[in-house]
């Protein structure tokens, strides 16, 4: 690739993702509200939060677009605007509907490239990236939602950037493109970049992000590994199944284990491992079919973490106000 | 259609322009005519001035605003997309620039009346005094014929320019089509003469159809005032023709 | 060249941030074919409404001092610096070879003006007594008396003194005595002319000396009178002078007798006059009679008001409002599909944004602005010489600068636009504001009564049309010189300048906005 990999390695580790105690007003929506954290390189960090949390109006900050009330966020140790030929630095993807559709995709990445004064085969190259060959010459206006992702994906890699900050780019990919995004991400985070990804649907993340900043109401709700997170979150649940639910409940509850019947045919044991239950009931007598030991879900905990912490209004009164 | 023309007349009702622009073309009109009234002290001697029409000048401008309102109405909907959730609701295309076009036409009346009708208020307050001409009742036989004419002129441009913006769907590109249509000819009028200069005025919306505004020395019009907003409606018509012809034969 | 660079410091373009914004700027315009297809059409569109406006115009339709119109236009002399002149007067004359003088004390000059009305012809019997400000009087040396010949003369005039004057556009005052009974001599010496006055005969002050080249050694030198078409408030009557000499005295050799000759007076000539004249002389007397003017011809009244750019304002009004919507589309257009944050993500400093797509939709306005009018130009001024029309004679010094002009105005509109759209974010308060500031002065300034137009095209940003103002004007010609008669009230600089101004406010209020705005 390009001469910028061999320098890079050394810089990469300086670079960082430093958001502190941001805070921003629009209206009478908070629309952030302390938020602070930090992202480090080598990992995908999830970025995640129902609609209205603050995910967008954080990235927006981050890149220099939006000015906060309070706080700052840096890259590298430097505000966004003060960086030289930011896309160099900086990767992102921030709405991939924002095309001139009489343009085409080629022609967008070309003014982009020249705005950086970066060479023309830089445009080939990520084109070839993010698989666009055979569309790049075509109007973007004819482009699916899918298209303008991957075409939004190689823009933000157009400048080789240490730091790629990408808003919801699973949004409108097929299957396909989804595991695609999954893999690119995590080709990125092995490479030693900082990747933060957004999303509003945690599942998307699962098995690609390292870490998650989950936000809600302007804040960040937590910010934690993904393992540790599901580990806390699974604590022991053994789900079991049975034709005879209340019998089993009662023996189980009888060994001190907390059963509880919740369905026709379905136990929940909590407290206890697979193999306990099993001796349990083979003791008393009581037949069951399957008993099978519960994983949370990221999923699961980004429910939990983010009940209550919705801004459906905050949304569509902002969407009104644009 | 009762139902379109209540979705119509919601879509523009929540548009937060559109009382602005209402607003500014009452604004527009009276403000030029009140400007141009009482400048005329400058000229007195320079023979009979015909007040009404002079008073009347802020058309000019106030129809301009007024081709912004029906601009739009339509070609906003098409730079959102929206068109589509519309045409969705209703598939006949036609009644839904039916629909369009009468809400737009009856905002575009009450705020020509209130345009109208403040331009004579103020211009004859505005007269200035012993200049030795007098602004007639607007109950007076030509001044009324000048004035409903007027609101009828506007009315025409609006569907004019909701036409051309259905054909056209983008804002920028519109407006710009319909204020040339409208002022271009005016211009190339004055800068030819005889008969190619006649041939325009006759045939321009804006110089056939503004004679209306005349009460006097009617026979240096171009065309006679009722004529002229004949014109102007035929180019409404001819506009709103091809606006439903396109929709009915293209993609929207 | 490496990806990872050390941030900015800040203030300062020495990295070139300017110009990679600037590249950015301009692949963006050129890439999207609707704009450049937009553009095309601008230039077309003027050059094609020139022609038709052109074409528009025909000989016949004067309207204006009492002329009846013929078809083609009358005979406009050309002088020797290339412009349009008049040139007639009453010449009482005799050959010069060689160095000499002619020396003569004006005795009595009065005048007379029409008081027919403009549609009648004038006639001597028609009128009361009166001296046109810039009537005429006094000693002319010329090398030939075809109109829009070389000539020098001193001279006394009816309200501006004595003068000494050549070559239709030089002139230099004399002491500002009253012109009665004054001294006038006017000497030869080689190819140098000198014009002098006296109170009495004796003590002579020189007024002013011209060189006029290629001057052939035989010349005519001699006494004239002239008086022009005079003007109060809009209405130009002719008017017609007389002058007494006295003490005429001739030194040099110069050869026959003295010639009365009416100099361009013909039917067959544009000016104005009352009446052709003659004069009488006895002994080292004479008196002369006549009417007309030397000096740039500018009275449009007769003439008509074309020049090579006044077929050009339609097509420069159409092309700036296809102009208009471009330069609103240029930048409403990212604000719509949200675009300019990408932009703004690229060049986070945001004035630089604003000012590469201020210079490129500049330049490209420039462009096609001047070239739409280099082409116009030709095109509009050879239609009309075909239809027998009267064009005012332009050098390419004057060509040059209606081209440069359009494309400054062309430039200046889309800025201005382009500010606009920042500010509103939305193309159709953009192009409506732009549409009306500069086509409504022309509109609502034909139904203004006097001078309030004057002040639309002095203070409105449609004072820059004045660059299409090439009509010839002139300090030594009584005319109103007003917008109804096709003079702009401003310079072509100042009422550029007065655009400028406010797309310099535009322009700032646009960079205000778009630093303090969340994007």
């Amino acid at each position: 690739m390009t001469q910028p990999t061999t320098e890079r390695t050394e810089t990469v580790t300086e670079q960082r993702i430093e958001v502190s105690g941001l805070r921003k007003r629009f209206g009478a929506t908070q629309a952030l509200d302390g938020m602070s954290f930090t992202v480090s390189p080598g990992r995908v960090t999830g970025f995640v939060g129902p609609n209205g949390a603050g995910k967008s109006t954080t990235i927006r900050v981050i890149l220099g677009l939006d000015t906060p009330d309070e706080g700052r966020a840096l890259v590298g140790g430097v505000p966004y605007r003060r960086l030289r030929r930011p896309l160099r630095h900086v990767g992102a993807l921030v709405d991939a509907a924002a095309l001139q559709p009489s343009r085409t995709g080629r022609n967008h990445l070309l003014w982009l490239a020249r705005s950086q004064r970066l060479p023309v085969r830089r445009i080939d190259e990520v084109i070839e990236l993010v698989g666009l060959a055979g569309a790049a010459r075509r109007k973007a206006g004819g482009f699916s939602l899918g298209m303008r992702q991957r075409l939004g994906i190689a823009a933000a890699m157009l400048g080789d950037p240490p730091v790629v900050i990408l808003d919801e780019p699973f949004n409108g990919m097929d299957p396909e493109g989804i595991i695609w995004i999954r893999r690119f991400l995590r080709s990125l985070a092995a490479e030693g970049r900082v990747v933060l990804v957004s999303s509003h649907l945690m599942g998307e993340l699962q098995g690609t992000a390292d870490q998650v900043v989950v936000v809600g109401r302007g804040r960040v709700v937590a910010d934690a590994p993904v393992d540790e997170l599901v580990a806390a979150e699974s604590g022991g649940r053994v789900r079991l199944r049975t034709a005879e639910p209340a019998e089993a409940a009662a023996a189980l509850r009888r060994d001190g284990l907390a059963a509880t019947v919740a369905a026709r045919d379905t136990v929940t044991v909590t407290g206890a491992d697979a193999q306990r239950i099993v001796a349990v009931l083979a003791r008393s007598g009581v037949p069951f079919a399957e008993v099978t030991s519960q994983r949370a879900s990221l999923e699961d905990v980004y429910l939990r973490l983010t009940s209550g912490e919705s801004e459906y209004r905050a949304v569509l009164d902002r969407e009104q106000d644009r | 259609m009762s139902a379109a023309l209540l979705a119509e007349w919601t879509k523009l009702r929540t548009l937060a322009s559109t009382a602005w622009l209402l607003l500014g073309t009452a604004v527009a009109t009276i403000g030029v005519g009140v400007a141009v009234v009482a400048g005329t002290h400058q000229s007195a001697g320079s023979g009979v001035v015909d007040t009404t029409a002079l008073a009347l000048t802020g058309i000019d401008l106030g129809q301009a605003v007024v081709v912004v309102l029906a601009v739009l109405a339509v070609a906003e909907e098409y730079g959102t997309g929206m068109v589509r959730t519309t045409f969705a609701a209703m598939p006949r295309r036609i009644i839904v620039l039916a629909a369009k076009a009468t809400t737009v036409a009856a905002l575009t009346a009450v705020a020509g009346a209130v345009a109208v009708a403040g331009s004579l208020l103020a211009g004859r307050a505005a007269l200035p005094a012993g200049s030795g001409s007098v602004l007639g009742a607007i109950t007076h036989g030509p001044a009324l014929r000048a004035a409903t004419g007027s609101v009828v002129y506007l009315v025409l441009v609006a569907l004019l320019a909701l036409g051309i913006a259905t054909a056209v769907r983008d804002t920028a590109v519109s407006i710009g089509v319909v204020l040339a249509v409208l002022y271009l000819p005016t211009l190339l009028a004055q800068a030819v003469s005889d008969p190619l200069r006649r041939h325009v005025e006759q045939l321009a919306p804006m110089t056939a159809g503004l004679g209306i505004r005349a009460t006097t020395n009617l026979s240096a019009l171009p065309i006679s005032p009722w004529e002229g907003i004949g014109v102007v409606a035929a180019w409404a018509a001819g506009a709103l023709v091809l606006a439903g012809l396109l929709l009915r034969h293209r993609d929207p | 060249m490496s990806a990872v660079e050390a941030p900015t410091r800040p203030g300062g373009d020495r990295d070139g941030g300017l110009r990679s914004a600037l590249r950015a700027e301009w692949v963006k315009f050129r890439t999207v074919r609707g704009w450049l297809i937009g553009l095309g059409v601008a230039g077309l569109l003027c050059v094609l409404l020139t022609y038709l406006v052109a074409n528009g115009i025909h000989s016949g339709t004067c309207t204006g001092t009492g002329v009846t119109c013929r078809s083609g236009h009358p005979r406009v002399p050309t002088g020797p610096g290339g412009e349009a002149v008049a040139d007639s007067y009453r010449y009482l004359s005799r050959p010069l070879t060689g160095d000499g003088s002619l020396t003569a004390q004006l005795a009595s000059f009065t005048g007379r003006v029409s008081t027919n009305p403009v549609n009648v012809a004038p006639s001597p019997s028609a009128t009361r007594p009166g001296l046109a400000d810039w009537a005429k009087a006094g000693i002319l040396l010329t090398p030939d008396t075809t109109p829009g010949s070389s000539y020098a003369a001193v001279l006394a005039t009816g309200r501006h003194g004595i003068r000494f004057q050549y070559d239709y556009t030089h002139d230099r005052p004399g002491r500002g005595a009253p012109a009665a009974s004054r001294w006038l001599r006017l000497t030869r010496h080689a190819g140098t002319i000198t014009g002098y006055e006296s109170a009495d005969g004796v003590a002579w002050h020189e007024v002013g000396v011209a060189h006029l080249a290629g001057l052939p050694d035989t010349v005519r030198v001699g006494l004239f009178v002239t008086s022009p078409v005079s003007f109060h408030g809009q209405t130009g009557r002719p008017t017609q002078a007389t002058a007494g000499f006295r003490h005429l005295t001739v030194t040099g050799a110069t050869g026959g007798g003295w010639r009365s000759r009416a100099v361009g007076t013909s039917r067959a000539d544009f000016y104005p006059i009352l009446a052709a004249g003659g004069a009488r002389s006895t002994g080292d007397t004479a008196v002369l009679t006549g009417s007309g003017d030397i000096a740039p011809a500018v009275v449009q009244g007769v003439l008509g008001t074309n020049t090579a750019a006044s077929s050009l304002l339609l097509g420069l009004l159409v092309g700036s409002v296809v102009l208009i919507v471009l330069a609103a589309l240029f930048v409403t257009g990212e604000y719509r599909r949200g675009l300019i944050r990408t932009t703004l993500t690229a060049t986070p400093k945001r004035g630089r944004v604003l000012a590469a797509k201020a210079i490129v939709i500049g330049g490209v306005g420039f462009a096609i602005g001047a070239l739409a009018a280099a082409v116009a130009m030709p095109v509009g001024d050879h239609i009309l010489t075909g239809n027998g029309v009267y064009v005012f004679p332009a050098g390419p010094g004057t060509v040059s600068r209606v081209v440069v002009g359009c494309g400054l105005v062309t430039a200046l509109v889309a800025v201005a636009v382009l500010a606009l759209g920042v500010m509103l974010r939305r193309s159709a308060g953009a192009v409506t504001a732009g549409v009306v500031v500069f086509v409504l002065p022309y509109l609502i300034g034909a139904s203004l009564p006097g001078t309030a137009e004057t002040w639309l095209f002095r203070v409105t940003p449609a004072a820059a049309f004045s660059v299409l103002g090439v009509l010839p004007r002139s300090s030594l010609v009584d005319y109103p010189y007003t917008f109804a008669n096709g003079y702009y009230p401003l310079p072509p600089w100042a009422g550029l300048l007065v655009l400028a101004g406010y797309v310099a406010v535009a322009l700032g209020a646009a960079r205000l906005t778009l630093q303090r705005r969340d994007a």
